[in-house]
């Protein structure tokens, strides 16, 4: 076999494969179990259990100085505990902050790394990859729905943990005084989370389908602006806003069956806190009163300590409460995390991803570059068999060459694998050097490709030439435009539109054309059936504009246009026997 | 003010869309406060009168257990109720309010000229949009309930204290007020910039992601892929900074408001205990006095964060506000004089932002019932012709008449939606036999017979996924079952192979007999049937040749072959 200089890497086509499924379902369930909180949100949490127990001294404070009160004290006794609550209160406020301000910093950093780690593994993949997630779906991955990772850190976790802490604390508070109401507390605590998770248990399903629902009602009518030039030219305006307020009534409707159910979870949460604190007030009451005696190991409690205890019952359901409300933060902020791991994952390599791309300069070298492609083969993405096998073929620099052959056959996939956008088995020499994972980068500085559909960044017309690559003046860029024959007078600070708005097809190829010739130093021009679908006379400039950049170059054109073909030095046919 | 403008459409929907709802969710959310209120404030009164009660055994038997016991029980129960009531009817109406603004926003984009300025950004104006309803959406939610629920627990404080010495609940009303209120406005206020810094920082991220994702190849090739990721790194970090200064605020804000409601506490028992002892209050009222004000902060704490998002409320307000409040400014050309489909005059058009104009001094009259072809390279303004006759845009100079026209537009544009749904549009009431016959006319009948749903499957990434030359049958299909005289077609075989194009070709010339037909068409085949050739070039019109005319042969051959 010959000596692979780009290795295909055959894990990652995404053909579809039971055990690889599961391996990867496990790697996400992993993933999902391993966003534990960063050490800054567990210590932000604390701050904030912390601030919550301060109520505890404030709340006796309050209840021992009405008791005071009752027994006859006059307003200046008070004082010094009005001063303590008020400075307590400050302290408290200061904890809570501060413990907020640290979660949150520590959750915005752990969404920025993460944002880098699936940012970097997308650069690092094919752009010729089809399993890659469509670019806009990744962007809002990317962008909006990562942003839940914060609240999920910052919010859910120190609710947990506040949970898991202030209502213990504040049993083994009370306790000393009675025991009745550490019991009530204690009986309507645990049935809280037994009734949610019997109404949580359906609603989290319904609610799953809901979010879905509401999700799929702005997909509806940004789905219908997208076309909106049709519904005018069909006169269906009308016709389509009563059927997208049908439809928002009809998700309206569904999703109120289900908020019915997921609501009772958190009216079970609020009855049990509501009767807890009024289990305790008639309790403590009955109990002042004499009528029941027991609970408070055989002494009387005083009007003090009753009412401190009654103050501590709705803290003790505080974070309950607070837990419930951070739930939907969890299950939104899990589902980033999973997107972000998904795009994360690996796909077909970007040959070379992990170099650095060398900085021009101008003693690189220059000159045109031949090709020898030799017993090369080329896999596409999902398919078992390799479209094209044991190619063999030669081009000398400076020449020009069209591949021809039908749709199919493999002639994008040649291309870009000479220049290096995705892997190919067997030897690709260019100029001398074997294209491989540590030389393509420096290659791919020495050729322009010239794609299907070029890319047009939002902008200027210079800015969409240069790309930010530095070291061409402007006497290089309007060498380049001017060779581009774009309209003439054209300016290079013209606007370019997002999606290369404001340009015709024609002259977005001839951008990009002027993009791949800019750089003295490109020895290959590789172009993807530049005439396709233009106009005669389109097409015409088109080539014209092609063959002055190719001047003093090698150039490789894929093309179906006979025109184009009979301009160059040489055909070869693809798909046919040589 | 101009937030007050800004609102305005935005207020107008709200009453136009189940205020009675929406008045009711507010009015459950201040009952459910109160309750809550009234619930610990008796609570400490109950314990702190039997405590005394208990003092003596006569008192204590003549104390009233059973009035005071009934009333918490009651109020525990019916706060939950009021709870589950106040989630249900805000959250219907939030939603009834989503379903109309959803409806209203498409009838506002749908005018003539937000259509342009949406055709023109469509990715970045989609995706603002999809934000700003997202943050409209909160405005009810998350603004205007607890505003309600601070209001009441405003009241309850001044009322009850209030009525033990008017001074005393003035003053922790007004204390209240300044804290519950004024922090959340200087908070909204500071939030204002970082918030919107914020929505345009995650504008910017996903653009760059998008410019990494689409230009990959191009970036790749420059070797500044290294360089775009740098630029992604940035713009989160831009987006972190903005993030880090509103929570920076927001947490001011809450320590501001828990410092101030210690120093409201503090001052409550200072006050409690001046009232009782001149007498005025006893010990269970001064428990009540004491709790009321406690329980009463709990909605300030949910109108903080619906503050801090006011900012960029107020943002979606301002761009989404205009596609509320339009109207139709734009009518459709008059009728041309009779014998003729359309008539242009001396007609110019000139885009914002551009130097030279599209069109200018175009002078055309199509004959009922004649085949034109407008040809030219592209960029001609054949396409914004078109979109002339169809009464699309308005010319800037001249006059246009037309006959009501079906414009096909160059990119093929289907729906996530039935295959049924999506030719309808064009004839709501076709029945089916209808459907499959303008099916069968692209020759796409065999294909859905074929499909388990029929007609009933849907297209779209979950669906049926079409070919490029099968949606452009599809779209066509759905062309021939319009019934208006004039049909515009902007090169309506491109993407086609050579067999489905002339069977479509084919389609078109049975079913547009009768009709006027405008082609504008690079393609030979599209142009072959035409009574008249039209050459479109640098926005003017300059040839034409009939059928039969010497050079029309020619220049029926200059253009491309299939």
């Amino acid at each position: 076999m010959a000596e692979r200089s780009l290795r295909l890497d055959r894990r990652t086509a995404p053909a579809v494969d039971a055990p690889r499924a599961r391996r990867a379902a496990r790697r996400s369930g992993h993933a999902a179990k391993a966003a534990h909180a960063p050490r800054g949100v567990v210590s932000g949490g604390l701050l904030q259990a912390a601030a919550a127990l301060i109520w505890i001294p404030q709340a006796a404070l309050i209840a021992f100085s009405i008791g005071r009160l009752a027994d006859g004290a006059g307003a200046s006794d008070i004082v010094p505990a009005a001063a303590g609550l008020a400075l307590l209160g400050l302290i408290r406020a200061l904890l809570d902050g501060a413990g907020a301000r640290l979660a949150f910093r520590a959750a915005r950093d752990q969404l920025s790394e993460l944002r880098a780690r699936a940012v970097a593994a997308l650069a690092a993949r094919s752009p010729l990859d089809t399993g890659r997630m469509a670019s806009g779906a990744a962007a809002s991955a990317l962008a909006e729905q990562a942003e839940a990772v914060v609240p999920y850190l910052s919010r859910f976790f120190p609710a947990r943990l506040r949970m898991g802490l202030v209502p213990l604390a504040i049993l083994a508070v009370i306790l000393p005084f009675a025991w009745v109401p550490v019991l009530l507390l204690a009986m309507a605590a645990p049935l809280i989370p037994l009734f949610m998770a019997l109404v949580g248990w359906r609603a989290k399903a319904a609610s799953e389908e809901q979010m879905a629902e509401v999700g799929g009602m702005n997909a509806f009518l940004l789905d219908r602006l997208r076309g909106l030039s049709t519904i005018r030219a069909l006169d269906a305006v009308d016709l389509t806003a009563r059927r997208l307020r049908a439809n928002a009534d009809g998700v309206r409707a569904r999703t109120m069956a289900v908020l019915r159910i997921a609501f009772l979870s958190s009216a079970v949460l609020e009855l049990f806190s509501a009767l807890g604190v009024a289990m305790v007030a008639v309790y403590v009451g009955f109990h002042l009163l004499g009528a029941l005696g027991f609970g408070a190991w055989g002494a009387r409690l005083s009007l003090g300590e009753g009412l401190f205890i009654l103050m501590l019952a709705p803290a003790f359901f505080e974070p309950l409460r607070d837990f419930s409300a951070a739930w939907h933060d969890r299950a939104a902020g899990r589902a980033a995390f999973e997107a972000l791991e998904a795009l994360a994952g690996e796909g077909l390599p970007l040959p070379g991803a992990r170099f650095a791309a060398p900085e021009g300069s101008a003693d690189d070298p220059h000159g045109a570059l031949g090709v020898r492609i030799q017993n090369v083969a080329l896999v596409h993405a999902g398919r078992d068999a390799p479209i094209l096998s044991g190619l063999d073929l030669h081009v000398r620099a400076g020449e020009r060459v069209a591949l021809l052959g039908p749709s199919g056959v493999g002639k994008t996939s040649l291309l870009a694998a000479i220049a290096g956008l995705a892997p190919a088995v067997g030897d690709i020499v260019i100029g001398g050097t074997r294209l491989s994972d540590s030389t393509a980068p420096a290659l791919r500085r020495r050729m322009g490709f010239v794609g299907q559909s070029p890319h047009m960044f939002a902008g200027t017309l210079a800015g969409n030439i240069l790309l930010g690559r530095t070291g061409f003046g402007p006497p290089e860029l309007d060498a380049a435009i001017e060779g581009a024959a774009l309209p003439p007078g054209t300016p290079a600070h013209a606007a370019v539109g997002e999606g290369g708005v404001g340009f015709s097809g024609g002259e977005v190829r001839r951008i990009a054309l002027a993009r791949a010739a800019i750089d003295p130093g490109v020895g290959l021009i590789l172009a993807d059936e530049p005439t396709a679908h233009l106009d005669a006379e389109t097409a015409g400039a088109v080539t014209e504009a092609l063959l002055s950049f190719a001047e003093g170059r090698t150039l490789i054109v894929a093309t179906h246009d006979p025109a184009l073909a009979a301009r160059m030095d040489r055909v070869i046919r693809l798909g046919e026997t040589p | 003010m101009s937030a007050r403008s800004d609102f305005k459409p935005l207020v107008r929907l709200f009453l136009a869309e189940r205020r009675g709802m929406l008045a009711a969710g507010l009015a459950l959310s201040c009952v459910t406060l109160l309750a809550g209120v009234a619930l610990l404030g008796i609570s400490g009164w109950f314990i702190t009168a039997t405590a005394l009660a208990g003092l003596s055994s006569a008192t204590a038997l003549a104390f009233d257990v059973f009035a005071p016991a009934a009333a918490i029980r009651l109020l525990a129960i019916s706060r939950t109720a009021a709870r589950y009531g106040e989630r249900l009817t805000t959250h219907d109406a939030a939603l009834a309010l989503l379903a109309g603004l959803r409806e209203r926003l498409f009838r506002g984009w749908a005018q003539p000229g937000a259509a342009e300025a949406l055709r023109a950004r469509p990715a970045k104006l989609l995706f603002r949009l999809t934000a700003d309803i997202d943050a409209l959406d909160s405005l009810y939610l998350r603004l205007m309930v607890p505003l309600a629920a601070a209001g009441a627990a405003l009241l309850a404080v001044g009322v009850v204290l209030g009525l033990m010495e008017w001074r005393i609940g003035l003053g922790l009303a007004a204390g209240l007020a300044l804290a519950g209120f004024g922090l959340p406005l200087v908070c909204g206020l500071a939030a204002r910039r970082p918030a919107r810094r914020r929505a345009y920082g995650v504008e910017r991220l996903r653009a760059r992601v998008i410019d990494l994702m689409a230009g990959q190849t191009d970036l790749v090739m420059a070797g500044r892929l290294d360089a775009q990721r740098v630029a992604v790194a940035e713009a989160d970090r831009a987006a972190a900074r903005a993030d880090d200064a509103l929570n920076r605020i927001e947490v001011t804000a809450s320590i501001g408001f828990g410092a101030l409601s210690a120093l409201l506490l503090a001052g409550t028992l200072l006050a409690v205990a001046w009232l009782m002892e001149r007498g005025a209050i006893d010990a269970p009222l001064a428990a009540l006095a004491m709790l009321v004000p406690l329980a009463a902060l709990e909605p300030f704490a949910g109108l903080r964060r619906g503050a801090l998002e006011f900012g960029r409320t107020l943002l979606a307000a301002r761009r989404v506000g205009p596609r509320l409040a339009a109207r139709d400014g734009h009518a459709l050309p008059p009728r041309p004089p009779a014998g003729l489909a359309a008539t242009l005059s001396g007609v110019g058009v000139r885009h914002a932002g551009r130097g030279a104009p599209v069109l200018q001094d175009v002078d055309l009259q199509i004959f009922a019932g004649e085949r034109v072809a407008l040809i030219g390279p592209s960029g001609a303004g054949k396409s914004t012709l078109l979109a002339l006759l169809a009464g699309e845009i308005a010319p800037s100079a001249g006059q246009v008449t037309s006959t009501p026209g079906t414009l096909l537009t160059q990119t093929t544009e289907l729906f996530r939606d039935t295959l049924a749904d999506n030719l309808r549009l064009a004839a709501p009431q076709a029945d089916d036999a209808h459907l499959f016959a303008a099916l069968a006319a692209v020759g796409l009948d065999d294909l859905v017979r074929a499909l388990p749903a029929g007609l009933q499957t849907r297209l779209g990434e979950a669906g049926l996924g079409l070919s490029g030359g099968q949606r452009r049958r599809l779209a066509l299909a759905r062309l021939l079952l319009r019934e208006t005289p004039l049909w515009l077609l902007d090169e309506p075989t491109d993407g086609l192979d050579a067999a489905s194009a002339r069977h479509v070709l084919q389609s078109l010339r049975t079913a547009g007999a009768g009709r006027t037909l405008v082609i504008a068409t690079h393609i030979r085949r599209e142009a072959e049937d035409a009574d008249r050739l039209v050459v479109v070039k640098d926005g003017r019109v300059v040839r034409q040749w009939r059928r039969g005319e010497g050079g029309f042969a020619a220049a029926l051959h200059a253009l491309r072959a299939d």
